[in-house]
This record gives C-alpha cells, sequence and structure tokens, in this order.
C-alpha cells in the first residue's frame, strides 16, 4: 500500500499468529487445522458481537425514527439491552410442538445460523484481514447464503403449522427469485475485475475514490442499486420481509419456535444483514480502501465505517416502507429487476469489449 | 321529504297495512301485523316514492306482556325515516325473515334469535353468535331469565 | 402438468392476530393464497351491555355506553344522551351544545388518527403508528382536562355537558388543531404517493355501492363508495347545520380511498372545530334534569355519524327510571356483516388490508 502508512494496521498480527503457532513445532496439517479454528474462533467472536451491537442499533434507529428514544434503561442509552434479551432468551422454555417433524424441526435453526457465519470466511475486513483468501470468494459467499432459504423452508416444514408453511413457502419463493438480480448484478462487477477473489475485487478499486465500482457510469451505479434492492430481498427485510411479517401471518415460518431457537433466527438475520452490506462495500464501495490514495486510518475502520452505514441504509428502508404483496414481489423481480440487470450486464461487456473505461 | 308528507305517502301506499303509533318521539312509529310484514316490507322498499332501501337496525324487545320486533329503516334518496315494529305474543314468538328483501337484515335476525328466542323462518343461519357455541342457559335478554349465580342489582 | 389435486384448506385468523381489530375471528377458506370463502365469528368480546343498561338508571348507563366503542366514547355518550333527551323532550343550552360539538369532532380526529396509524402498520409502514398516536395525545390531554379521562369520558349526559370547559382548554385546543393540520402534511407526503402503499392499497377490496347500501354500511366506508349521506347533513342533529363544512366522498370504493376519505374527513372536523370555536357563546352547559329521571313511556331510535359509521341507540322507555330496553348499533356490525361479500377472491395480504381499511372495531360488533 503506497501512501501513508496509517497507525493500526492488523494484518500483522495475523503473521505474528502463525509465526507463534509454527514456533510450537506442529507438523503441517495440525498447524492449519489450529491456525483456522483460531481465525474462525476470532470471527466469530467479532462477528457475534457485531450482531448484538447491530440488534441495539435497529432499535435506537427505529425508536428515533418514531419520535422516541429507543432503549433507554440498561446502562447508558440501552447499550446492554441486547445483552439482557439475550440472558433471557436463553432462559425460555422450549415449547416443542408434539406434532412436529422432529429433525427439520431442530436442525432448521442450526443450519440458518451456522450458515449465516460461514459466509465471512471469505469476506475481507481489512487490508490482509481475511480468514481465507478463497480464489472463487464471491461465488462462495452466493452460494452459502442460499443455504438461508433451505432453512426457512425447513422451518415452515417442521413446525407443522400453515401459517408457518405459508412462510417458508413464501421465502423459498422469493429467495430464489432475488438471487438472479443480485447474481445478474455481482456479475457485472465481475467482468471488470477478472477474478472472483474478493481481495481482488478490492485492489481493482484501489487508488482514489472515483475508482470505486459505485463511481464508474453508467454499469456502476445501476448494478448498485439493483444489488441493494435484490439483497434486501435476499436478507429477508421489509419491504421484502414476507415471510416474517408479524401482520399477516403471525411472524411466518419462526412462529412456532421460542428460546434460544427463536434467538438464533433473529441473531442470524441481523447477521444475513450485515454479509449482504458488506458484500456490498466489497465490491461497490471500494471495501477497505479511503476516499484518498493511502490514508490516515486504518483499513479495517474504512471497512466498518462503509459497512454501517449500508446498514444503516437498510434499516431506513425497513423503519419507512410498507411491505410488498407477494405476488407484487414476485413480478418485480422478475418483470422489472431481471431485465434491468441482464441490460446492465450486457452494457457492461459492450464497455469492457471496447476499452470505454479506465 | 318532512315527516308530514311521509305520513301522507304511507297512509296512502300502505294505510291499511301499517297503523300510526303515537309512541315514536322524533320519528315516526307504526305497528305492522306479523301476517303483512313481507308485503310491508316489500312495498316500502320497492316504491319510488318511499324508496326505503337502506334496513338500519332490527332488534327484539320484551315488554314484559310481549315481544315486539322493531325494525328501523332510512331512505338514502329522500333522506327519511321510518320505525315500525310488530308485536308478537309470548306464546307464538316466530317472525318471518325479511332477509330476502334487505341482506343486512341477516346478523341482526341471529342475534334477535339467539337472545330472545324468537324463531325466524326462513333464515339461512340461525347459528350461535354471540353467546358460546355450547350455550344451553335460555335466551338471556328476556325479562325473566335469571341464570345460576345472577345477582341482581339492589333497587335504588 | 395434468389435474393436479389441490385441495381448499381453512385457515384462522384470530381471535389472537395482530392485525384484526379487536378479538375478530375469520375462518378462511383458502385456495392456495386466495381467500375464497370468509367466515366472521364473533362474540368473544360480549359483555350483555344491553342487559346491563336495563338495570341502571339512565345516569348509569351513561359510563355504560363508553365502553360499547371505547375509540370514540363521545359519539356514544352524545347517542345515548340524544335518545334520553328525545325521549323526555329536553331542550339542552347553546353553549352545551357547541361543547358537544367541539368534543365529537377531537374525538373523530382521534379516531382517524390511530386509523391511520394501524392500517399503514397493517400493510407494514411500522412508523405512522407511532405518528398517528403522537397527534392524538395531544387531543386526549385536551380530554383529560376537560372530564378528567383519557378514553371513556362520561361526560356527555343527559341535558347537556357534565364539567365546563377549563380556561385554557380553547387556546390550547386551538394550538392543537394548528399542529394537527400542519402534521397532516407530513402523513400524506409519506404513504399518499409511495409506489409500494398504491400497490398495496389501489384497486384493491371493492365495495360495491348497491351491496354496502343493501348491507347497512355506513360512515366513511359507505362515502368512500360514493355515496352522498352522512348524519351530520342528512338527518341533522346538534347543530351542524350553522357550520360551514362539506361532506367527503370519494368514486372508487376500494381501500386506498378509504383511506384518502378519512384524512379528508380529519380535514373537515378541524374546520368545524374552527367554527365551533369561534362562536363559543357563554351560558349554561346543563339544563335541569332532575335526579329521578323519569322520561313519559314511549320509543326513539336516536342516531349519530361516528368515525365508523352509524351509531345508533334505540331506547323504550315505560315511565321508570331505568330503561325497558336500550339497544346499540354500531357501524362496525354491518360492515363485518358485509365482509365476506366483497372480500373474497383476493390473497390474504389484500385481506388484511380490507379489514384494515374498514375500521372494525369489535366492541362495537359484540357489545
Amino acid at each position: 500500500m503506497n501512501g501513508i502508512i496509517a497507525f493500526g494496521e492488523l494484518h500483522g498480527v495475523f503473521a505474528w499468529l502463525y509465526d507463534l503457532l509454527a514456533s510450537t513445532g506442529l507438523s503441517q496439517p495440525w498447524l492449519d487445522v489450529v491456525r483456522y479454528t483460531v481465525l474462525g474462533a476470532m470471527m466469530f467472536v467479532v462477528l457475534a458481537l457485531i450482531a448484538l451491537f447491530l440488534v441495539w442499533w435497529e432499535r435506537k434507529i427505529a425508536g428515533h425514527i418514531q419520535q422516541r428514544f429507543g432503549p433507554m434503561r440498561n446502562g447508558w442509552h440501552g447499550w446492554y439491552q441486547t445483552i439482557a434479551d439475550a440472558v433471557k432468551l436463553l432462559q425460555k422454555e422450549d415449547i416443542l410442538v408434539d406434532a412436529r417433524d422432529k429433525m427439520v424441526f431442530f436442525w432448521a435453526p442450526v443450519l440458518c445460523f451456522v450458515v449465516a457465519f460461514l459466509a465471512y470466511i471469505a469476506i475481507p475486513f481489512g487490508e490482509g484481514l481475511i480468514v481465507a483468501d478463497l480464489n472463487i470468494g464471491i461465488l462462495y459467499i452466493i452460494a452459502i447464503t442460499t443455504f438461508t432459504s433451505i432453512s426457512l423452508l425447513m422451518a415452515g416444514w417442521g413446525s407443522n403449522n400453515k401459517y408457518a408453511l405459508l412462510g417458508g413457502m413464501r421465502s423459498a419463493a422469493q429467495a430464489v427469485s432475488y438471487e438472479v438480480p443480485l447474481v445478474a448484478s455481482i456479475l457485472v462487477i465481475i467482468l471488470f475485475v477478472g477474478s472472483l477473489s474478493m481481495v481482488d475485487i478490492v485492489n481493482a478499486q484501489s487508488g482514489f475514490m472515483y475508482n470505486w465500482f459505485i463511481f464508474r457510469v453508467p454499469f456502476g451505479p445501476i448494478a448498485f442499486v439493483t444489488y441493494i434492492i435484490a439483497a434486501t430481498a435476499e436478507a429477508n427485510r421489509t419491504p421484502f420481509d414476507i415471510p416474517e411479517a408479524e401482520q399477516e401471518l403471525v411472524a411466518g415460518y419462526n412462529v412456532e419456535y421460542s428460546g434460544m431457537k427463536f434467538a438464533m433466527f433473529f441473531l442470524a438475520e441481523f447477521v444475513n444483514g450485515f454479509t449482504v452490506s458488506a458484500i456490498a462495500v466489497t465490491l461497490f464501495l471500494g471495501g477497505w480502501h479511503g476516499p484518498l490514495d493511502g490514508s490516515f486510518l486504518p483499513s479495517w475502520v474504512w471497512f466498518f465505517l462503509k459497512t454501517f452505514a449500508v446498514v444503516f441504509l437498510l434499516m431506513m428502508f425497513r423503519w419507512t416502507y410498507p411491505r410488498l404483496r407477494v405476488d407484487q414481489l414476485m413480478e418485480f423481480a422478475w418483470k422489472f429487476l431481471v431485465p434491468v440487470t441482464f441490460a446492465n450486464l450486457i452494457l457492461g461487456a459492450i464497455i469492457k469489449y471496447a476499452g470505454w473505461y479506465w | 321529504m318532512t315527516k308530514e308528507q311521509l305520513q301522507t305517502a304511507i297512509t296512502e301506499k300502505l294505510g291499511d297495512k301499517m297503523t300510526l303509533l303515537d309512541t315514536g318521539r322524533h320519528d315516526l312509529m307504526y305497528e305492522v301485523k306479523r301476517e303483512n310484514l313481507l308485503e310491508v316490507c316489500k312495498t316500502l322498499k320497492d316504491d319510488e316514492s318511499l324508496a326505503f332501501d337502506y334496513y338500519l337496525n332490527s332488534h327484539g324487545v320484551d315488554t314484559k306482556e310481549k315481544f315486539e320486533v322493531v325494525y328501523n329503516l332510512a331512505s338514502i334518496i329522500h333522506k327519511t325515516r321510518i320505525d315500525f315494529k310488530v308485536i308478537l305474543p309470548y306464546d307464538s314468538a316466530e317472525i318471518e325473515s325479511v332477509q330476502t328483501i334487505w341482506p343486512g337484515a341477516n346478523w341482526f335476525e341471529r342475534e334477535m334469535w339467539e337472545l330472545y328466542g324468537i324463531n325466524v323462518l326462513n333464515h339461512d343461519n340461525l347459528t350461535r353468535f354471540l353467546l358460546a357455541d355450547d350455550w344451553d342457559k335460555g335466551f338471556p335478554m328476556r325479562k325473566d331469565w335469571d341464570a345460576p349465580g345472577f345477582i341482581r342489582m339492589p333497587e335504588l | 402438468m395434468g389435474g393436479l389435486k389441490t385441495e381448499e384448506f381453512i385457515v384462522n385468523m384470530g381471535p389472537q392476530h395482530p392485525s384484526t381489530h379487536g378479538v375478530c375471528r375469520l375462518m378462511l377458506t383458502m385456495d392456495g393464497e386466495i381467500v375464497k370463502k370468509i367466515e366472521p365469528v364473533i362474540g368473544y368480546l360480549h359483555r350483555a351491555l344491553e342487559k346491563i343498561c336495563e338495570n341502571r338508571t339512565y345516569a348509569q348507563c351513561i359510563p355504560i355506553s363508553d365502553r360499547f366503542e371505547y375509540v370514540t366514547a363521545m359519539s356514544c355518550n352524545q347517542v345515548f344522551s340524544m335518545a334520553a333527551e328525545r325521549l323526555a323532550g329536553i331542550e339542552i343550552p347553546e353553549r352545551a351544545e357547541y361543547i358537544r360539538v367541539i368534543m365529537l369532532e377531537l374525538n373523530r380526529i382521534a379516531s382517524h388518527l390511530i386509523f391511520y396509524g394501524v392500517t399503514a402498520m397493517d400493510i407494514g409502514a411500522l412508523t405512522p403508528f407511532l405518528y398517528g398516536l403522537r397527534e392524538r395525545e395531544a387531543i386526549i390531554d385536551l380530554f383529560e382536562m376537560t372530564c378528567g379521562q383519557r378514553l371513556t369520558y362520561n361526560y356527555i349526559r343527559p341535558g347537556g355537558v357534565s364539567k365546563d370547559l377549563p380556561k385554557e382548554f380553547v387556546p390550547q385546543c386551538r394550538s392543537t388543531i394548528a399542529m394537527i393540520k400542519e402534521k397532516l402534511n407530513d402523513y400524506e407526503g409519506l404513504l399518499n404517493e409511495n409506489p409500494i402503499w398504491l400497490a398495496r392499497t389501489k384497486g384493491v377490496g371493492y365495495l360495491d355501492p348497491k351491496l354496502a347500501i343493501a348491507y347497512g354500511v355506513s360512515g366513511p366506508v359507505l362515502r368512500a363508495s360514493g355515496v352522498d349521506y352522512d348524519i351530520r347533513r342528512d338527518d341533522p342533529y346538534s347543530i351542524y347545520d350553522r357550520f360551514d363544512w362539506k361532506v367527503c366522498t370519494r368514486p372508487n370504493g376500494d381501500t386506498y380511498d378509504r383511506y384518502l376519505i378519512r384524512l379528508d374527513e380529519i380535514k373537515q372536523s378541524i374546520k368545524i372545530i374552527e367554527q365551533a370555536l369561534d362562536g363559543l357563546p357563554e351560558g349554561n352547559i346543563k339544563a335541569k334534569v332532575s335526579p329521578n329521571f323519569k322520561p313519559p313511556a314511549g320509543e326513539n331510535y336516536a342516531r349519530v355519524e361516528n368515525s365508523r359509521g352509524e351509531l345508533g341507540t334505540y331506547m323504550q322507555s315505560t315511565g321508570e327510571k331505568k330503561p325497558l330496553r336500550v339497544k346499540m348499533r354500531g357501524g362496525s356490525f354491518c360492515q363485518l356483516q358485509a365482509l365476506p361479500h366483497f372480500g373474497t377472491e383476493c390473497f390474504i395480504a389484500d385481506l388484511v388490508a380490507i379489514f384494515a381499511s374498514l375500521d372494525i372495531i369489535l366492541p362495537e360488533v359484540d357489545r
């Protein structure tokens, strides 16, 4: 990285960790196993903390949009409200319906929770701060996040409840429909990067802010907008939160879940929201780069600032817009987003071929 | 259309079937015999000068000597109001349904049957409505109804 | 793909459900996502108010009439008092009439604000609920200042009103009205042109005017289908004929019009209140009514225009101090009766929107 060396860079930490482990004399396969386990555990802890923070933040934002304060009692401005809620949920009785499909009912929240975290293996939190720089990075992430819709379907089926089943079916339909514009928006960017690796994608945006893909008119902004819409739908957030619409289906697919199982779905939803924002930042907003060439803040600070900004945008959507009906949702995806994203893809391909970009 | 005009129109069209009572305060109150009920209702609704197409309310009354079934109607075009009642003795508490004329009468008659026990003939759905599904303790709105454990308020 | 065997199934919506407004149970026969048949099952909130009223004196019945429809309790008090006054032939003083009109219209605005919030919430926009209730708090403060109660007022009694307006009422009322008028622009800007809102409410739940009249539907739901009928103008009571206001109607009978018409009605109510505040005379607030109020024998059906439709009270007296029969009739009863006839062949999400736009309050239905 040229320019100013920032204070607080962390990629040296990973190298130091590796040396520490190697110095204990472990042989190669075990060394990698231990190293990735430690890295995975660190990532899990960081993400769990982020999820807790996001829950609190959403409640505060919702409160302020609605002209009220949000949580205020548990600590300064309610900062440990989420922890208190988690403790409460831990001690709740796990109500199990007799007629449920036991295997499916049990594994649905587990799958949802695990898959939400698995996606972070390939997301770069900063320069050199990535658990594994897979050369199929973005493809892996898209594939993993698709599992969420399977887990919602499992939850709906396993609950043996008509409302839950309706919610599960709707979520499956929605997830499948919005995958297509999601992937097509990402494909345009991949065309210009030439590689699926997340680190390569970020490096293609290095330099000044105009290099970020969102500013590369005309395909960049269009891809960003369609990506954000498709990502909101993938993360099951309003205006696309039909699967869990309280007012219509009494919480849809997770109506029969209580206690910690419900907490898993809930946290997984917030982690998914963070995932799609992180992908947006990596692909369109320059990843860990600051706006200038070289940076006065560490790379991970830039990454988190930008990701939280996108998360904030998603939260504003939730508390402002009404909800689309399920057939309108499908119509919007197939009749509007898919043609637009494909047209954008073709446009991007033409631009790349003709070399009309910088 | 004023009350006097309405009164003349009624006397003209239905003078023999509707008798004016003097108990109505603020609106006209008529009495109709049970056998003329459907005919009177049809005329009230279909006749252009009366045009009582807007069905507001009907309910039973238990004066301690007889049942009364009161109907309240209004006319949207002429902006008038009329009430009439059918008097039923206790031992033959049956009346025809007017839901073929005004579909809105359906639920009102169902409620009347359930609370008073006035049998409504030709009604398509006389089932439990406001009370519990397994209610078997009689007809609550009747004046002589007392459920076990029902405490009468002390007289003031 | 030859005949795929499909089957209709019954889904129970309620009685506990976040978006049936009160404890109403709708048994829906569904074919996939389409609702084929609706059967409302009611009675969960039956409190036998009419039987209770038969054992109470007229003054003791007024708090009971509050509970009949607690969102617009002033109208319930008003209709009961009107029925009793007509039986006894009481004339109420001018000041009491003006105060009654102000309270009724304020209550109408409060009820429509709740409608706005709850309908938006049912369709998914969660924030307008807080905005509507915030404005309603200002109105409730006015009520609390006058009669001490926030929800069930026991204020409008046969003969007049129970307490006079405190001296801070008129200035605070004026500022509240001005604030609501301004905030109404925010509400309209938030939802009226929003494409998602239009997609969810335009063309949904069309109510034919003939069907509406046949089932006795009244109030904003009837006027949103184009029928020009408002009890305040067509069967006049109180002093509404002294004020300059319009009856709002809307041509299409869909959910969007039922939503817009209530915002129009708030504007008209604001106009009426301003004129009433300007013309408020001095004087008595209560006619002389003996403590042993025994109206002569007679019967009477009084009706007022409530924010939900027509609120009617039939009262029959035999000259005793307790009424012989009190029947209360609310607008929601007829709208719920009409729902199975125009709410079918739609998605369940549309049914939620239609149900919200009818603004049904269950205590009125069950009494």
